[in-house]
């Protein structure tokens, strides 16, 4: 058996700091207990101030100092990501006890016995296990040890400056744990004030005390405990920390978020978490939502809902912190609040199942599809979903009408080119000959057919005569949805080589005034 | 992250062939250039560009790879597109300059679909007077594309200095007729134009009346050039002056674009 165990010993100060803007996070900054000062960063240690000076005394040395305080919910989102990218490593992770109900947990065990052989051994799990967890920004203490309270205690005690503990069996658990002490647990610090009078204050000064004498005098609780933790009696099976079904996180900001990019800001805190949960369950999101709550305040006698949702669906489902930030921020510039938002929450339960393609080293027709899927989500973000379009032609003979633009959806080029892949289509040549029963259109048509003056019965375009060339086509169509279109359409040619399309109506006295004479219509380019 | 052994890479560096003999044989390379810039000018829309960039667009469509197009100056027919031989399902539109955007420039989504590297050509409508150092730009980001990259822009442009290696200018030569001079290539100056046929609009007999009759007309028709093909597969034939039958070089040391 063998535990891994996170301890994170500047959780609340580490987990208020990320809630302040970037900028901020460089000045003088200290987390505030009841009175005194719990801890500071290194820019208020160089103005003086020291953890348990009092509030007035800091603030007397750092005018500027920005205070903060424990808030128990925030410090267990943090543990919680961290136990959920624990969990992509092994099924087994659970707290470490606390001393008492009030205090918070700030440890995360891990089992990892049955990982070993399929990471290649503890090394390279805890260098896979670092590098999962760097992007939470957390100060963490490794340890491991063959008990679960062993490995919990070492992690503890290793904070001090100095290396990590590993233990791999029992003796070296107990040499290591000579110099451990006593506080670090429940019982220990429960009783830590006769303790420490009577001189025995670490591991090592209680193991070489006779057992009857010390269970008479301490009681039987803290010999239990202490046999626990060397291995010697049998820890009762922990609580299994389970992933939630869906994932749920909120956040409070320091300061009002109106622009895009404190919004990004703090939605980032919550994107990493997302991803951690994703990962642990070897799934990808598809679809997340984040809401941005507005103060009551400022709702009452205005038009301004309780939180402003912004969906974000990706056409293939990711794990990319770096893709996932972009589409939220091109997201974001478009959108605009009705009010400051205080509060962020993400919400999210949408995630494909499966792993996902390989990484290829040379472009590939797969690759090739991904890499243009993305690019057209990210065209779609900053543009608008309706000005990246494709053609579809129509069965229509009106020419304004064979085609229709409509928005293309990224998986559904992602799926055409998939089918043709690389492989040349061999029926078709490369450019058909001239089909006589069809005449040739003109690659452009203008919106709008444009009237053109006449001189001498001829067309002037631009003021120069037009030389008709070939027509009469003649196209009546629409009389099934009163854009009755009968025009007679003839090639014609500028003065200086180009050919335009025109027409004029077929029936001259039968359309109205402004629809008689001649109308250029499209150009052959 | 698995890599297998046995994929290769396809090979880059090319020139694609642009369908006209007598345009790869002045062109270095042989062809359109990939991972560059090509520019064209044009008077105004159709005069017959699309149909001289059509052979080699249809056939990046074949290979099964996109087609991007950005701004363009009119609606677009299916059914013409059809006739050219396009794929519209391999054909993408994009607008840039329906919305304005603070912050961004109307040539971002063009510099991302360069950068990507997953599209398989691009032909974009520059807005008019464009600066230089965004056409340098351009032209950096194109050298991660790759296949060509077509800019279309107006003719007064011909009078700035351009980032792009390969510049033409176009113009209608008559029915079914193209006009071309390149201004500026990587390889001795060309004097005089290119006339191209292409593909036809036209029945011949309806061709041939046109021509005449702009002959008769209008000023005297450009003059026709047939080059002979020299090795068109011979890449860099073009930096060797010894090896073409081209004009001799005017006297003079500058060399008028015009």
């Amino acid at each position: 058996m063998l535990w891994i165990s996170l301890h994170l010993p500047r959780l609340s100060f580490e987990s208020w700091l990320a809630v302040l803007p970037p900028e901020q996070r460089e000045q003088p900054a200290a987390l505030m207990g009841a009175r005194d000062v719990l801890m500071c960063n290194p820019a208020a240690q160089r103005l003086g101030v020291r953890p348990g000076l009092q509030r007035v005394t800091a603030l007397a040395l750092a005018p500027q100092l920005q205070l903060g305080r424990i808030d128990a919910a925030r410090d267990r989102q943090v543990l919680t990501s961290v136990a959920h990218v624990a969990l992509a490593f092994t099924p087994a992770v659970c707290w470490a006890e606390t001393s008492g109900p009030a205090a918070a947990p700030s440890t995360v065990l891990l089992q990892v016995q049955a990982s070993l052989r399929y990471f290649g051994g503890l090394t390279p799990l805890l260098q896979r296990l670092r590098a999962a967890l760097a992007p939470l920004n957390c100060t963490l203490q490794f340890a491991s040890a063959p008990t679960a309270q062993g490995a919990a205690v070492l992690a503890c005690c290793a904070g001090n400056g100095s290396d990590e503990l590993h233990a791999t069996d029992l003796p070296q658990l107990e040499g290591l744990l000579g110099a451990a002490p006593l506080w670090l647990i429940g019982t220990g610090r429960a009783q830590w004030a006769v303790l420490d009078s009577m001189g025995l204050g670490t591991f090592g000064a209680l193991r070489r005390l006779p057992r009857p004498a010390l269970q008479r005098r301490f009681g039987p609780a803290l010999l239990d405990e202490l046999d626990t933790v060397l291995g010697m009696r049998c820890e009762p099976p922990p609580a299994w920390i389970t992933l939630p079904e869906t994932f749920e996180v909120r956040i409070e900001l320091q300061t009002r978020a109106d622009t895009t990019d404190q919004l990004l800001h703090g939605a980032q805190l919550l994107i990493e978490p997302l991803l951690a949960w994703a990962r642990a369950q070897q799934a990808r999101v598809r679809r997340y939502t984040l809401f941005m709550h507005h103060e009551r305040h400022r709702r009452q006698g205005e038009e301004v809902p309780v939180a402003t949702e912004l969906s974000i669906a990706l056409a293939e489902a990711s794990c990319d912190a770096a893709h996932l930030s972009l589409l939220l921020r091109e997201r974001l510039a478009h959108l605009s609040l009705p009010a400051p938002t205080l509060e962020l929450r993400l919400h999210c339960a949408d995630v494909v199942r499966g792993s996902p393609h390989s990484a290829e080293l040379f472009a590939s027709a797969r690759g090739e599809r991904e890499g243009l899927v993305r690019l057209i989500e990210r065209l779609q973000a900053r543009l608008g979903a309706g000005q990246v379009q494709q053609l579809r032609p129509m069965a229509d003979h009106r020419p304004e009408c064979d085609a229709a633009f409509h928005a293309v959806s990224a998986d559904a080029v992602g799926s055409a080119s998939r089918q043709t892949g690389r492989r040349p289509s061999p029926a078709r040549p490369a450019v058909p000959e001239p089909e006589r029963s069809t005449a040739q259109r003109p690659v452009w048509l203008l919106d709008e057919p444009q009237r053109l003056a006449e001189r001498q019965s001829r067309p002037l375009l631009d003021g120069q005569p037009l030389q008709l060339l070939c027509g009469p086509e003649r196209i009546e169509a629409g009389w099934w949805d009163a854009q009755l279109a009968g025009r007679d359409y003839f090639i014609a040619q500028t003065p200086d080589g180009a050919l335009v399309w025109l027409y004029r109506a077929r029936l001259p006295l039968s359309v109205a005034e402004d629809a008689q004479g001649w109308f250029v219509h499209g150009r052959f380019g | 992250m698995l890599w297998r052994g046995d994929q290769m890479d396809s090979a880059v560096g090319r020139a694609l062939p642009t369908g006209f003999a007598t345009l790869d044989a002045q062109l270095p390379g042989g062809g359109w250039p990939r991972r560059a810039l090509t520019e064209l000018l044009l008077p105004h829309p159709g005069v017959g560009e699309i149909r001289l960039l059509g052979p080699c667009l249809t056939a990046i469509q074949q290979q099964g790879r996109l087609v991007m197009l950005f701004d363009p100056p009119a609606k677009l027919s299916a059914q013409a597109l059809a006739q050219l031989g396009f794929d519209v399902a391999q054909l993408l539109v994009v607008h840039t300059r329906a919305r304005v955007i603070p912050g961004s420039d109307s040539l971002w989504a063009f510099e991302q679909a360069l950068k990507s590297g997953h599209v398989g050509g691009v032909l974009a409508w520059l807005p008019a007077r464009l600066r230089a150092d965004r056409l340098r730009r351009l032209q950096l980001a194109a050298q991660a594309h790759d296949g060509p990259a077509f800019v279309l822009r107006e003719r007064a442009a011909q009078q700035r200095p351009t980032a792009a290696p390969l510049r033409l200018a176009l113009c209608a030569g008559g029915a079914d007729r193209l006009e071309l001079k390149i201004l500026k290539r990587r390889g001795p100056p060309l004097a005089s134009p290119i006339v191209l046929t292409l593909p036809p609009v036209l029945s011949d007999a309806l061709r041939e009346q046109a021509w005449r009759r702009q002959r008769d007309t209008a000023q005297p028709a450009p003059q026709v050039v047939e080059h002979h093909a020299h090795e068109p597969s011979q890449v860099g034939s073009m930096t060797r002056s010894s090896r073409v039958e081209a004009m001799p070089l005017p006297a003079a040391t500058f060399i008028s674009l015009v």
